[in-house]
């Protein structure tokens, strides 16, 4: 069967139209507008001709075997050595030529152990105007092995969030002790002996009834009967700060 | 207020402006349609009117959205780097199927034969152009115009489901934001369609009144009654749909009903309730079927036509701005209502969203101009023409 005349005009005009769409995608335009490879490529090489400044903690290890152990059974186990002493690369490759820096003042440590509210509850941080201020760090603490020197004896030690929030509440003047029974186990070993919780309303009812003895606790005081239902009081107010809403 | 942040509504005017011209486009094709593929003789008449409101209002279909996006000269990027993930990206291909696959292959074909014929009888530029829009084609014998005709049903019955994927997929996009409760439903695609196929039937038949009008033609009575049967049918389908669709949010309950009715009963009140509900729909919905149970006269039912096909074309206006402002006017966290303070120039602003609604007019009536629907009566040598109004 014979084409009619208009359908080859028209196919001749959808065959241009393909035709520049083919050679733009595949001759004209660049192939870098399809693929991340292009990019990829040029990245890894510029990464790659930087010269190496790191050696690594097995090769630290090879002559700081002593270092490295300690190190391994202590709290730093994760951190590597070049994260204190600096890249060492150079040092490996000739002991004498470069000398790893030793650093010793307290800004060092203070990096990750200086007081922050985003840091997790329960990590070590100091407020370096109250912990013995002016002392270097290294003279209690070993680096590689960093135990405290003795238990801390206030709660703050390890929970300086919490007191930083209770200090601007209106409980700023009641110790942990009166809400927590705190065993002396959890001073050492912390996660073996948790502090309790209170687990009734009265806990919060000695202040908080009408007719308290504690003129401010009184003010705000409630029935203990009509409000709450079941909760525990805590469940609804955060006692570390109770002006505030949850 | 806390939940304000981050969620700022970044989906202005230009978002409502661009499903309501795609909603007229598929809306005017599918009317076309019913000419080809459902043998509705009486709709004739409005056939290449409906075809060129279909093409011209797609040309702007995609303006809003470049406007949006800035950056227009890297728009053909979808195309060469195409991703199949995102049904956005794929858009860009259902787009242009429907424009040059479509649309323009079958104005093509209804058409040659008076291209050709215009080459014929004008002359200097004019002939040019009716040339070149005919591709150089001369072949008027018989063979030659009933394949243009069968040529025309055929692109006619894949436009049909390409109408409704060009704007189902509208739908769709709103519909698959899951985490947004106003958007996130299965019945979005179709509630978006059935209010296209109305949007488009309401324009077709707005501008077919105007143009009588403007240029003292005579209405066909037939036609204008066939078509507000069609209009008919179409709202009472889209009112079904909307309905069971709020219905259903109502019987769900989930956990956004509460900020949902707080978003109706008051920022929406007005462009839901009052406009898309009651003048949008309900009071064409009363029209037009007063106008099929009550004889009125030709005057009567021309003006009461004409009325209901500009309070739909309102209404679903309206219902795009609800759907695309609506679902931004409250916050994620589902606690409270915002705001939108619309532009009033600049990029995207109430200038702009008119210049892009007003566009398609200029474009039609330029089409208008070049392409006549009804130069054919006047001007066809006898024995090479089919009449109009009559189908083989």
């Amino acid at each position: 069967m014979k084409l009619p005349e208009q359908v080859t005009r028209l196919g001749i005009v959808i065959a241009v139209i393909v035709a520049v769409v083919l050679l733009l995608r595949f001759v004209i335009l660049p192939e870098s507008l399809f693929s991340a490879r292009p990019h990829q490529a040029a990245a890894a090489e510029r990464e790659m001709a930087k010269p190496l400044r790191h050696a690594g903690v097995a090769v630290c290890r090879e002559c700081h075997e002593e270092q490295f152990e300690l190190k391994y059974g202590g709290k730093h186990r994760t951190i590597g050595c070049e994260n204190c002493h600096g890249p060492a690369a150079s040092h490996a490759a000739d002991e004498n030529a470069a000398k790893p820096p030793l650093p010793r003042e307290r800004e060092a440590c203070l990096a990750c152990h200086g007081y922050d509210s985003s840091r997790p509850n329960g990590f070590p941080q100091v407020d370096p105007l109250e912990h013995r201020p002016r002392k270097k760090c290294v003279t209690c603490h070993d680096p590689h092995d960093p135990v405290p020197p003795k238990a801390p004896t206030e709660c703050t030690g390890c929970h300086g969030r919490i007191e930083h929030t209770k200090a601007m509440s209106t409980h700023a003047l009641l110790p942990c002790a009166s809400c927590h029974a705190v065993d002396a186990q959890h001073m050492t070993e912390p996660r073996l002996a948790l502090p309790t919780k209170p687990d009734s309303r009265e806990v919060c009812g000695r202040c908080h009834v009408p007719g308290a003895t504690d003129p401010a606790a009184s003010k705000v005081s409630v029935d203990m009967a009509a409000h709450g239902g079941t909760y525990v009081c805590w469940e609804c107010h955060y006692a570390h700060l109770p002006e505030g809403r949850k | 207020m806390g939940f304000i942040y981050p969620n700022k509504s970044t989906w202005a005017i230009l978002i409502v402006v661009y499903p309501y011209l795609t909603g007229i486009v598929a809306g005017a094709f599918i009317l076309a349609s019913l000419v080809k593929v459902f043998n509705v003789v009486e709709v004739q008449p409005i056939y290449r009117l409906a075809l060129l409101t279909a093409l011209s209002f797609m040309l702007v279909a995609g303006m809003p959205l470049q406007l949006h996006l800035g950056h227009p000269e890297r728009a053909y990027e979808i195309f060469f780097t195409p991703q199949p993930t995102s049904a956005m990206a794929m858009f860009g291909f259902v787009y242009l199927w429907y424009l040059l696959g479509i649309l323009l292959i079958e104005i093509w074909f209804e058409y040659r034969q008076q291209l050709v014929l215009m080459a014929r009888q004008s002359r200097g530029l004019l002939k040019g152009i009716y040339s070149a829009l005919s591709l150089f084609s001369k072949d008027l014998s018989p063979e030659a115009l009933a394949f243009d005709h069968k040529a025309s049903k055929l692109i006619t019955i894949i436009g049909i489901p390409s109408a409704f994927l060009l704007h189902g997929y509208v739908g769709f996009i709103f519909g698959s934001v899951k985490a947004n409760p106003w958007w996130g439903s299965v019945l979005m695609p179709i509630v978006f369609l059935m209010s296209a196929i109305v949007s488009g039937i309401a324009m077709v038949m707005f501008l077919y009144i105007l143009l009588s009008l403007v240029r003292n033609e005579k209405l066909d009575m037939r036609c204008l009654d066939k078509i507000g049967l069609f209009l008919l049918v179409a709202i009472i389908v889209d009112f079904v749909l909307e309905a069971l669709d709020y219905i259903h949010r109502l019987y769900q309950s989930e956990e956004s009903i509460g900020i949902l009715t707080q978003l109706v009963s008051s920022k929406l009140f007005l462009s839901l309730v009052v406009v898309q509900l009651l003048l949008g729909m309900l009071l064409p919905l009363v029209v037009l079927v007063l106008v099929r149970s009550v004889r009125f006269n030709e005057e009567l039912r021309k003006l009461l036509y004409f009325t209901t096909s500009l309070l739909i074309l309102l209404g679903i206006f309206s219902m795009r701005w609800n759907v695309v402002i609506g679902g931004q006017l409250y916050s994620k966290s589902l606690r409270g209502l915002m705001a939108y303070k619309m532009e009033i120039t600049g990029i995207e602003s109430l200038l702009t969203a008119l210049a892009l609604l007003a566009l398609p007019f200029i474009i039609l009536a330029v089409l208008y101009r070049l392409l006549p629907p009804r130069w054919m009566e006047s001007h066809s040598p006898t024995g090479i023409d089919r009449p109009t109004g009559v189908l083989t």
